[in-house]
């Protein structure tokens, strides 16, 4: 069987709360960053309150929630986070948020590779029919890397985000099962 | 759209705590209903700790975890159960199924309850597989099940002690496809 946990450039890996919660306080000065990653601004939190969260949340096992911290595989440095949920059993459908907290990993084909991992683990470890995501008008790079990884685009909430004044929508992007087999030989 | 919570002869239900908890210190006082069940030793608990355990179970809704009451739709009588365990990654559920009134055995009840258990667990949960375990000295159960659309498929040996004899559990299971090749012509 494939080793689904690794991609060309980054392996999926465990979280650990202490090392996590030092990486999102970092990582959340960036307002770049966070204006990419959610819709609302947030405040800035500190460690301790990153780990009480990450405990509390991220902690409890269960099989519609995955959370995976992003390594790189040269030098196993944690770039960025990762969450799988999902939404729905019967129709078999998960919601995918991923960033990548070290800029300078940014437009390098990190992301893609992510996807393509977390594509690889949801359609054939979780067994989904389908994963969506939400993206901004804003953020073309993901919205780039995303198609690239196979997802479609499937619709947007028109003006939903407010930002510098300016307002803009939010898109809906989505991939299937049979859509990501077509791409992707299997070896098993 | 159907109303999926109604059979023929029953429909199933959401009771109070204690509404349950009162039919079932009645019905574990019927040592065959608790043998038929499961093979768990006989037990009688009080009405106090049964509802403690249902409380406790449905604290929190989870996607894993189905129970139902069923009632007569003749009587409005409260006379048995089902629960449905979905394995969620595997699309299979586990099904459990007792019926405490035993003037209401033998008499098709089982069967559709059964036939109401596999509609939901097929078109609401969307499952692949429904499976079960039952005790070789059950063929009432055994051809409940079949009638249901349910299939043989192993049995573990001598696995149970019951009144100093070994007897074997037996395996059943649906397939999806099954299930609709009999059923979905009336959808």
């Amino acid at each position: 069987m494939n080793e689904i946990l690794k991609g060309k450039f980054v392996r999926l890996s465990a979280y650990d709360p202490k090392e996590m919660s030092n990486a999102f306080s970092r990582w959340n000065r960036n307002s770049e960053y966070i204006r990419l990653l959610n819709s609302s601004m947030g405040p800035l939190q500190s460690p301790k309150r990153a780990e009480k969260w990450m405990d509390e949340e991220v902690g409890e096992m269960s099989p519609a929630s995955y959370y995976f911290t992003i390594r790189t595989l040269e030098d196993d440095k944690l770039i960025g986070e990762l969450g799988l949920d999902v939404v729905d059993w019967s129709g078999r459908d998960a919601f995918v948020g991923l960033g990548i907290g070290e800029t300078e990993y940014w437009s390098k084909g990190y992301g893609t590779d992510i996807m393509n991992v977390l594509l690889q683990f949801a359609f054939m470890e979780v067994n989904l029919r389908r994963v969506t995501l939400t993206v901004f008008e804003y953020n073309p790079r993901a919205i780039r890397s995303y198609e690239k990884a196979g997802f479609r685009h499937e619709g947007r909430l028109r003006q939903l985000l407010n930002k510098e004044g300016k307002r803009w929508d939010m898109f809906y992007m989505g991939i299937l099962r049979e859509e990501w087999l077509e791409r992707n030989t299997v070896q098993g | 759209m159907k109303d999926i919570f109604r059979g023929e002869l029953v429909r199933i239900t959401n009771e109070e705590p204690d509404v349950v908890a009162k039919a079932s210190v009645r019905w574990q006082l019927d040592s065959e209903y608790g043998r038929l069940l499961d093979s768990e030793s006989i037990h009688l608990f009080s009405e106090k700790a049964i509802k403690n355990w249902i409380e406790k179970n449905s604290e929190s809704i989870k996607p894993e975890r189905y129970q139902f009451s069923v009632r007569t739709l003749a009587e409005d009588k409260l006379i048995g159960f089902f629960g449905l365990y979905v394995e969620l990654i595997h699309s299979e559920a586990w099904v459990g199924i007792g019926i405490g009134e035993r003037d209401f055995w033998s008499k098709g009840y089982g069967t559709d309850m059964m036939n109401v258990c596999l509609r939901y667990a097929f078109l609401e949960l969307g499952v692949q597989r429904v499976s079960l375990g039952l005790h070789e000295y059950n063929p009432r159960a055994l051809r409940s099940y079949e009638k249901a659309g349910f299939k043989l498929e192993g049995r573990t040996r001598k696995d149970v002690l019951r009144e100093g004899k070994r007897t074997d559990t037996f395996w059943m299971g649906i397939l999806r496809d099954e299930w609709m090749a009999q059923n979905g012509a009336a959808l």
